[in-house]
């Protein structure tokens, strides 16, 4: 199979660049607001330590990256709400068995936002205190996009759930 | 005591919009130092998650390996679109290995193939190119 032998045909296509994305959210505007892919991308400088974050999300889904001072993928984790008794499953899909850095956080994503997450994480094993940081630094951000709104008892809730 | 210093964000990454078949589609490329993740989605979510890399020496003709790390294992065209996006990749000169997410409406090979020539038309492209340029 090549691409000259296929038939393609495109309706829509719209192209958004994000290199220099830092601090700004990128939207692929579909039909309606709730299809929207939603890129954003910034850094954090704190102490020695630089931090870089990329939340993408999806309908149904948030996907982040968080880079500690290098921009490599590290381990990856898929996290969810199981049912029937809503107890939150973590699991390594790339890497990470042996160092489950990044699991944590996945795990509290989904109980602060409700949806289904996967985190790519390349916070160096046995740094706890960069964890949490990177974690801190990453919920303020997402509160601020509005992907974690506070219920009125304080629970926080998803605002995705439309 | 916190400072955010305005900096050239370290990944790159481009997105699409695009009609596949009647489905909405929407197609976004990462690049990181030692990976391409690329993201295909219809339904919202992230689906099945597969992992493509590239395998033997320079020497040999290269070999690549395509896996599901994550969802459907029984859909051997998600594989087939890994392994054309994967050899793509190689063949533009870099050697990273590549997370591919499929979260599609339908696995038929016309949708399939319609979206791997989306990706590599669009995107992977303008990507390696990049690539090209950084390390030239």
């Amino acid at each position: 199979m090549t691409s000259k032998e296929l038939d393609t045909r495109f309706s829509e296509l719209l192209l958004t660049e994000g290199s220099d994305s830092v601090g700004k959210t990128n939207k692929l505007e579909g039909q309606g607001s709730n299809d929207d892919v939603q890129i954003t991308c910034f850094t954090e400088d704190l102490h020695d330590v630089t931090f870089h974050f990329q939340i993408i999300k999806l309908t149904k889904q948030i996907y982040v990256w968080i880079g500690c001072n290098t921009a490599k993928f590290g381990h990856l984790y898929a996290a969810a709400i199981t049912r029937p008794n809503k107890t939150v499953a973590v699991t390594p899909v790339l890497g990470g068995t042996s160092d489950n850095t990044g699991s944590g956080i996945a795990r509290r994503l989904v109980l602060k936002t409700g949806l289904n997450i996967i985190v790519a994480c390349n916070i160096p094993k046995d740094s706890p205190t960069l964890e949490v940081t990177a974690e801190r630094k990453l919920f303020e951000k997402l509160k601020s996009l509005g992907y974690i709104k506070p219920r009125p008892e304080g629970l926080p809730v998803s605002s995705a759930h439309n | 005591m916190y400072s955010s210093q305005p900096t050239r964000f370290p990944v790159t990454h481009k997105s699409v919009s695009l009609d596949i078949k009647g489905n909405k589609t929407d197609i976004v490329i990462c690049k990181y130092d030692d990976k391409f993740l690329v993201i295909v989605t219809q339904i919202g979510c992230m689906g099945t998650i597969l992992h493509a890399r590239k395998e033997g020496s320079v020497s040999t003709e290269p070999t690549f390996s395509v896996s599901v790390i994550f969802g459907k294992r029984d859909e051997p065209w998600l594989l087939a679109c890994g392994r054309q996006l994967i050899e793509h990749i190689s063949c533009s000169g870099s050697s990273r290995p590549l997370v591919l997410s499929l979260g599609l409406k339908d696995h038929s090979p016309e949708t399939l193939k319609e979206l791997t020539v989306a990706v590599i038309e669009n995107c992977l492209c303008y990507l390696a190119a990049i690539l090209k340029y950084a390390i030239s």
